[in-house]
């Protein structure tokens, strides 16, 4: 029987049962980070454009979708995404249940929570097509493969190596 | 005696509510004004002219046919109108109205109209004037329900999609929104455009009432084979099977 070492990094996947205004999303995120252990964090969900990609009405601005600025940890940046789904790294599995019990203060219903593999670990070659040699492998399994580049926003509080880009 | 056609078999509530649609004797829960359905679809501004692609048939002299004679013309067709469209998407978490049953209200109770249904959305074409009284009658109906249900003629997705924090369908390009008092407002037509003015659609069903008036069979509410332990599949099952059965071994033609 092998024994799992209880200082290996754990990677955890939140599914809310609704998806989350981003006020909601800006509580949650702030929680999941005042609990520490984070490696790294994914938000995913629907886009949000911020005009009518087509259609008759195409170019029409939507309002609604425009500055939906939240604060996480200190860094304010803007979401392009309705908040879906949350995928996380942290360091160990002690910090599991300080994030489940976040999840439980902050959401008003119901929610998934579980643990599992959801980052990749070797650049595929959509990885390489997007970024070239991969020197740092945080980013790894962070974006959508078919998510075009300037939907891309990657913020750290270190230097992220790839390409010439850094916190977006 | 006279013969009232049975439209859906099953004794439970989404069959009953299956046959309600069906049949079109549906329960009326809002009145919204004309214009602003006409404002909402978007093809023309309310009060305006109506487009024609031919000139009324009056004035056409049509052909001497028996069936022009016997099918008196819709009052769209009779005046010329062009062909539009109204679209809509229903929330899988028990709208009222799924697309499927969208399409058999309009086939049977819409007279001159064209039902479309996809994955997630159903589109029913006619000509300008009777999809106008079409569509009215769609959204003071119990086929509606304002949060779980809304008009989308692109970008239609939202049907297999979980719902938003407030309740409504999520929608990318938020045509309608939740307002604070508590009242669904549609702000935008089919196609995103902004309208002039927000147009009050009422107040949305609570989950419960919602559930009641569903014809989605959903295994966290009306499973369509029955409860689990149940004895009996319910007579929609059995008729799905029994259809089924005639279509795969016979090709529906059970001589």
């Amino acid at each position: 029987m092998v024994t799992e070492s209880d200082t290996e990094s754990i990677q955890v996947e939140i599914v809310p049962s609704r998806y989350l205004m981003p006020a909601t999303a800006q509580v949650l995120l702030n929680e999941i980070y005042k609990n520490g252990g984070i490696i790294r964090i994914m938000i995913q969900g629907p886009n949000l454009p911020r005009s009518v990609p087509y259609g008759p009405g195409r170019g029409a601005p939507i309002e609604e979708n425009r500055d939906l600025l939240i604060e996480v940890g200190g860094q304010a940046f803007e979401l392009s995404v309705k908040v879906g789904r949350i995928r996380l790294e942290m360091e160990s599995e002690k910090y599991f249940n300080g994030l489940k019990a976040a999840c439980e203060r902050v959401l008003p219903f119901s929610f998934n929570i579980k643990r599992g593999k959801f980052f990749h670990t070797r650049p595929t070659l959509t990885d390489y097509a997007k970024f070239g040699k991969v020197e740092d492998t945080r980013i790894l399994g962070l974006i959508d493969p078919k998510a075009k580049r300037d939907k891309l926003a990657i913020l750290s509080e270190e230097k992220v190596t790839f390409d010439d880009k850094e916190e977006r | 005696m006279a013969y009232t056609p049975q439209y859906y078999p099953g004794s439970a509530s989404v069959g009953i509510n299956r046959r309600k649609h069906m049949s079109g004797n549906l329960e009326k829960l809002r009145d919204i004004a004309e214009a602003d359905v006409v404002a909402i679809m978007g093809h023309r501004a309310p009060g305006a002219d109506y487009s024609s692609t031919h000139p009324p048939l009056k004035e056409m002299g049509e052909p001497d046919c028996p069936i022009r004679q016997i099918v008196a013309p819709t009052p769209g067709a009779a005046a010329g109108d062009r062909v539009r469209y109204s679209q809509w998407t229903d929330s899988m978490y028990f709208a009222p109205s799924i697309p499927y049953f969208r399409s058999y209200w309009g086939a049977i109770n819409c007279k001159g109209c064209d039902p479309g249904t996809l994955s997630g959305r159903q589109i029913i074409e006619a000509r300008e004037r009777d999809i106008e009284a079409y569509t009215k009658k769609q959204y003071d109906s119990e086929m509606t329900d304002v949060a779980l249900c809304s008009m989308r003629g692109c970008t239609v997705h939202g049907h297999s999609l979980r719902l938003e924090e407030n309740g409504m369908q999520f929608d990318m390009l938020a045509r309608t929104e939740l307002g604070k008092d508590g009242n669904v407002y549609g702000i935008k037509d089919q196609v995103g455009i902004p309208l002039d003015k927000k147009i009050n659609l009422g107040k949305p069903m609570s989950e419960a009432e919602a559930k009641k008036r569903t014809t989605i069979f959903r295994f966290d509410g009306v499973p369509m084979g029955g409860k689990i332990g149940a004895r009996k599949y319910d007579e929609a099952v059995e008729a799905l099977h029994h259809m089924w059965e005639l279509r795969s071994k016979w090709g529906y033609r059970p001589e």
